[in-house]
């Protein structure tokens, strides 16, 4: 697993690359919990590169949800592959968090 | 050939006290003591003192070993304050006699007392021998054994040199004697008891080798003073043979006080080193037994000091803060200075020795009362445990050998401590590994045995967790009505924690399913599954921590009318086999996973969904470790895999369309770790046999 980090004045983009698996999560934890993060509008993950999550790795973001409502930061995911949005939206995650199909629109909004 | 040495055994001691009745009589008849006149000849004098000496040797030899142990000052001690002594104050006082006594005894008298002398100093030479073959045999190899056998034969052959009369040249005699002296000299060089003595004991061991060489001496002075006697009437005695057992008597006598005299001046090392040894063994020993780090130390501390009479000693102990070790004779501050001045001349993981304190600067400001100093560090190949300080008041304290001895205790004790701690973990793993094995049966027994029977339907189940205990679960009840609730769940996470969940949710479904007494609708009774999710939602927002959620579907079975309702809460989508449209689809109904939204607002995002069921039906129930199951390329089970298995077996019997699905999953996934829990359900409906209720 790889994560970039791309900020911009309002936004700060995610770039999650591999398998978001029990061990990796930790990595994305750390990313999210950082309180930097919580100065920007927007929190944009794309998710073009990941090809497996984890319940643990949807754990984190279910984590960091209500924290991210509370400060005003939107958290969208764009990019997502088909398997991996099956996974959000079996859980029911899809009508808690906003998934678009593409970075445009996800600037969009 | 054993029975005629048995035999032996038993008639040596009354062959011998009679033939010496039977010499003393003959000797006295010579003298005219006892009025018989009868010419007693010399071979049978010879022939009754051979028997006589042969007895008391045979008598001697089938004695039990004398030497207990190795107690050779009792021995020795035994032997000379015994027979040797009593036979000596005979000698003694008839010698004090005669050299008094002006006139010449009375010859009956003098018979009297030569045959008591004769008899005791055969004794005595037997009781020696013997006690020199215990020596000469102590821990020695078989050869020297044989060896022994020869000696003895020999000398009993000289026995009869005397009593047959052969006439030998001198010279061949010489030869023959001055060889088995030889013989007797070679036997005599088996000293080897002598190194198990301390230095105290030889010096005993000395002064008793001395007096049995003087009560021998006493003796032959007796005998050879007697050979002129007038008075004696007797043949002289057998020569040879008392010559080479007094002979190799008073040699072996001689050669032993000689090796223990020489051995003397290196007793000191030997007992060092015999001291060592005994403290390796102790050290063994006692490790084995010590059973906590503490006791190890201690043994090695205590066996330190002793072997190389340390005055002041510390066992540094590295790890618990605040904790020196074991100092003896030595306060904390002076081993704290003597560490920290070692410290600054970095000498921490090395073997240090100084023999001269007082001759270095930075050890004469600490002015310790001590001149020497061996420093090891405790150390195995990886760690280092601490350092062992052995002090001396003077100088040149300690030797280069204390420090390989040393180094031996050390690696030892070593060695020992971990392999308690290896122990200890091992230990402390199995506890861990059965308390896992106890929460494993107890999760077991949360999963229910007996699945519920009807005429409507039929259930078949799987469950394989991927660890002891999973996160998986499945439970059926009962409800009034001909109603049967079936609940299936995942808990997010593996293990412990995902165990300690699912219990709860049984727990939750247990309580949440209680008829509702209050209800005026039947329908009412009991809560619709949507209603149970929003509840269940609720209580486990307390218990769950944030990054946790579970998902679940509650089945509502109405098999009375004929339709389910059901609610799913982000779980795996049902898989259907609708038997009226001979298709198989997956229901995809929305909700949501429980634990996800902890406010109130949960039950916007679950869903209830009616259907009515026809015979034939087939209802598949899993969780996600069946749909996720990898193969070798990473690739997952997936949905269409699964609903292509239903589509070639849904006409078969429940359990029928299970064992498929698994073998099918076991193929796919043939070689890979299972890495989640996989449960499998799966629900026919069969043609209605109504029954009215009850």
């Amino acid at each position: 697993m790889k994560i970039t980090q791309t900020p911009s004045d309002t936004t700060l983009t995610l770039v999650l690359d591999g398998e978001l698996d029990a061990s990796s999560s930790v990595l994305l934890d750390t990313e999210l919990s950082n309180p930097a993060v919580l100065k920007y509008q927007k929190v944009l993950i794309d998710c073009q590169r990941l090809n497996y999550i984890s319940s643990a790795g949807l754990g984190v973001f279910i984590s960091h949800l209500q924290r991210f409502q509370d400060a005003n930061v939107k958290l969208v995911f764009f990019n997502m592959q088909e398997k991996v949005h099956n996974v959000f939206e079996i859980l029911g995650l899809d009508s808690l968090m906003t998934i678009v199909p593409s970075e445009t629109e996800a600037a969009a909004l | 050939m054993q029975q005629f040495l048995r035999r032996v055994k038993q008639i040596a001691l009354p062959i011998a006290i009679s033939s010496w009745l039977l010499l003393l009589f003959m000797m006295l008849m010579r003298t005219g003591g006892i009025p018989l006149q009868l010419s007693i000849p010399n071979w049978a004098l010879l022939l009754t003192q051979g028997v006589f000496a042969a007895a008391v040797f045979m008598h001697r030899r089938y004695q039990p070993d004398p030497l207990r142990g190795t107690d050779f000052v009792g021995l020795l001690r035994r032997l000379l304050l015994g027979p040797g002594l009593l036979a000596t104050i005979c000698v003694g006082l008839h010698l004090v006699q005669r050299l008094t006594a002006a006139q010449p005894s009375n010859p009956v008298f003098f018979t009297i007392v030569y045959g008591l002398n004769l008899g005791l100093f055969i004794v005595f030479l037997a009781y020696t021998c013997y006690t020199w073959r215990a020596l000469v045999l102590f821990r020695a190899p078989q050869l020297v054994h044989k060896q022994w056998l020869w000696f003895e034969l020999i000398l009993g052959a000289t026995l009869l040199l005397r009593l047959l009369y052969i006439d030998i040249p001198a010279m061949l005699a010489g030869i023959i004697l001055g060889g088995v002296a030889a013989f007797g000299v070679y036997l005599s060089t088996h000293q080897r008891w002598v190194a198990y003595l301390n230095r105290r004991q030889k010096f005993v061991v000395i002064m008793l080798q001395l007096a049995l060489l003087l009560s021998l001496g006493i003796f032959c002075v007796y005998f050879l003073r007697i050979q002129f006697d007038p008075l004696l009437v007797a043949p002289e005695p057998q020569h040879a043979f008392l010559m080479l057992t007094v002979f190799f008597a008073a040699f072996y006598a001689l050669m032993g006080m000689l090796v223990t005299l020489f051995n003397l001046p290196t007793a000191g090392v030997f007992e060092q080193k015999r001291e060592e040894m005994l403290n390796m063994q102790r050290l063994t020993q006692e490790i084995q037994r010590g059973q906590t780090e503490a006791e190890i130390y201690q043994t090695l501390l205590d066996a330190a000091v002793q072997t190389l009479d340390a005055d002041a000693a510390w066992l540094r102990i590295d790890g618990s803060p605040g904790y020196l070790g074991q100092l003896h004779n030595i306060e904390a501050e002076q081993a704290e200075s003597v560490r920290a001045l070692l410290d600054s001349y970095s000498i921490t993981e090395i073997d240090y020795l100084n023999n001269d304190l007082g001759g270095s600067t930075g050890f004469q400001q600490l002015n310790l009362p001590f001149n020497s100093l061996l420093m090891m560090p405790l150390r195995s190949q990886k760690h280092l445990y601490g350092a062992l300080f052995l002090f001396r008041e003077p100088r040149q304290g300690f030797e280069r050998e204390n420090l390989s001895v040393l180094q031996t205790f050390v690696s030892q004790t070593m060695l020992s401590v971990e392999n308690l701690q290896l122990t200890q973990a091992a230990i402390q793993n199995e506890r861990y590994k059965e308390e896992l094995k106890l929460a494993s049966s107890v999760q077991d027994s949360l999963i229910p045995k007996t699945l519920p029977t009807d005429n409507w339907f039929e259930i078949s189940s799987h469950a394989q967790a991927a660890r002891e205990v999973g996160g998986d679960f499945y439970d059926f009840l009962h409800l009034p009505g001909r109603r049967l609730a079936i609940l299936i769940g995942d808990v997010s996470g593996k293990g412990v924690t995902a165990a300690f969940h699912m219990a709860q949710m049984k727990g939750i479904f247990h309580a949440l399913m209680q008829e509702n007494p209050l209800a005026k609708d039947d329908k009412d009774r009991f809560p619709l599954p949507s209603k149970f999710m929003a509840m269940a939602n609720r209580a486990l927002v307390h218990c769950l921590e944030a990054s946790s959620f579970i998902t679940a579907s509650l089945y509502i079975v109405d098999y009375e009318n004929g339709g389910f309702v059901f609610a799913r809460a982000g779980h795996c989508h049902t898989l259907y086999y609708h038997s009226l449209k001979e298709e198989v689809s997956y229901f995809r109904s929305t909700g949501l996973g429980l634990g996800i939204i902890r406010t109130d607002g949960y039950e916007k995002h679950i869903k209830n969904q009616f259907y009515d069921y026809n015979p034939g039906d087939v209802m598949v129930i899993y969780t996600d470790g069946i749909v996720e199951a990898r193969d070798g390329n990473k690739e997952e089970y997936g949905e269409e895999r699964l609903l292509a298995m239903l589509e070639k077996t849904y006409y078969l019997e429940a359990d029928q369309i299970k064992q498929a699905i698994l073998d099918d999953l076991n193929e796919f996934s043939y070689g890979q770790p299972i890495h989640d829990d996989q449960t499998l359900l799966v629900i026919k409906f069969k043609t209605s046999q109504p029954t009215s209720p009850a």
